[in-house]
């Protein structure tokens, strides 16, 4: 029986294209998200910072100076403090997702294992050994 | 004290499409949406609505309220004092009133094939440890109320999705030690509509009224089928 036999007229309304606007929840989810944005300059100035490098001293220099500049060092601070969030939202998820230990545990073993990291990258590379 | 609730109507057989409508009702700190809705309907007896425990065990009171998915029976008008729009499931396709047709859920349900699968010959209970139970249970917990399918934007953009009730329930009756149906419902996981649609926006979870967590459930299931898949790829072709 089709729908205008049995009097049915089932209305299904259009899926908003905003629909990520309309709560807190889904604008924070889309935060998370544009997080990889600010990322993608931080790769590319590692990238352009790794080019220079092979390039020698002169364009090695001009690379430090690029890099000083107040508009780059705001959006390295931007990803800097996305990336934060994003580990932030990762870190809670993850323990929900591989619940091999208590959640409380495994977010605070990410936090420490990613301040180890940190504290090891800036020892080896900032020329502290 | 009286309060004013706004309800979205659609009467099929004369509107061209919903509109919201205005009530007044008598409301105390036990008023619950549900009751709301039934003190409408004294005034105006076609207002179409479902219900039927009311006390969020049948799971058929779901209802959109100011635009988060809720059970009418276990949802106060005492913590909307700014007022409430009752709206019918979102991604779901209105019937009347608040009545949506929950058939694409239900169909999703059933694909992945949510009951004890065991070839066991014989009649001897199945055994299981109180820890066996543990792993399951939390995902064993589902009402099938539908309201993860209106809190999904990806059910929402693609309603061919399996979506999160479904998806976690086959998680369920995969953790389960009774059960030898994996094999089965891997193909639907491992599928273009499967698991890894799942983009973890997580509002599922947070609406569930039985703490199910079906985006843990699904994204569980994500490392299940990347596991199914690597051993598919490892494993001698032919060999099954
Ligand atoms: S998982 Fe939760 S929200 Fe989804 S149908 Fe089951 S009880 Fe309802
Ligand atoms: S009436 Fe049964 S869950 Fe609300």
């Amino acid at each position: 029986m089709s729908s205008q036999q049995n009097g049915r007229r089932p209305y299904l309304p259009p899926f908003r294209r905003d629909w990520w606007l309309q709560l807190r929840f889904y604008r924070l989810y889309m935060l998370r998200e544009a997080t990889v944005l600010p990322l993608l300059f931080f790769v590319g100035w590692l990238i352009y910072g790794l080019y220079s490098l092979g390039q020698g001293p002169m364009q090695w220099q001009h690379w430090l100076e690029f890099m000083a500049k107040p508009w780059v060092f705001v959006l390295n601070l931007l990803t800097l403090a996305a990336s934060l969030f994003h580990a932030k939202t990762f870190f809670e998820l993850f323990p929900r997702v591989m619940p091999l230990a208590p959640p409380g545990l495994m977010i605070a073993g990410q936090w420490l294992g990613t301040v180890v990291v940190a504290i090891g990258l800036i020892v080896l590379l900032g020329g502290y050994v | 004290m009286t309060q004013t609730i706004v309800i979205a109507r659609y009467n099929p057989e004369q509107d061209e499409k919903p509109h919201h409508e205005a009530y007044q009702v008598q409301s105390d700190d036990n008023t619950s949406v549900l009751d709301a809705l039934q003190q409408v309907q004294q005034q105006d007896p076609g207002l179409s609505f479902r219900w039927s425990c009311r006390m969020a065990i049948c799971g058929s009171c779901g209802v959109m309220v100011n635009g988060v998915p809720k059970l009418g029976c276990q949802t106060f008008l005492r913590d909307y004092p700014a007022g409430l729009v009752i709206t019918p499931l979102s991604n779901f396709a209105v019937e009347k009133d608040l009545i949506v047709n929950m058939e694409p859920f239900l169909e999703h349900l059933s694909a992945i094939k949510p009951w004890l699968i065991n070839t066991a010959e014989g009649t001897q209970p199945h055994v299981q440890t109180p820890k066996q139970l543990a792993k399951y249970q939390q995902f064993a917990n589902c009402i099938n109320c539908g309201l993860c399918y209106s809190a999904c934007p990806q059910f929402g953009l693609n309603p061919e999705f399996r979506g999160p009730a479904a998806l976690a329930l086959a998680h369920r009756y995969n953790l389960d030690s009774r059960d030898q149906g994996k094999a089965q419902r891997m193909p639907e996981l491992n599928a273009k509509n499967g698991v890894w649609t799942c983009t973890f926006v997580g509002f599922c979870s947070e609406v569930c009224p039985k703490k199910v967590d079906p985006a843990a459930a699904i994204n569980q299931g994500k490392v299940e089928s990347a596991k199914d898949m690597i051993v598919s790829v490892l494993k001698p072709s032919g060999a099954r």
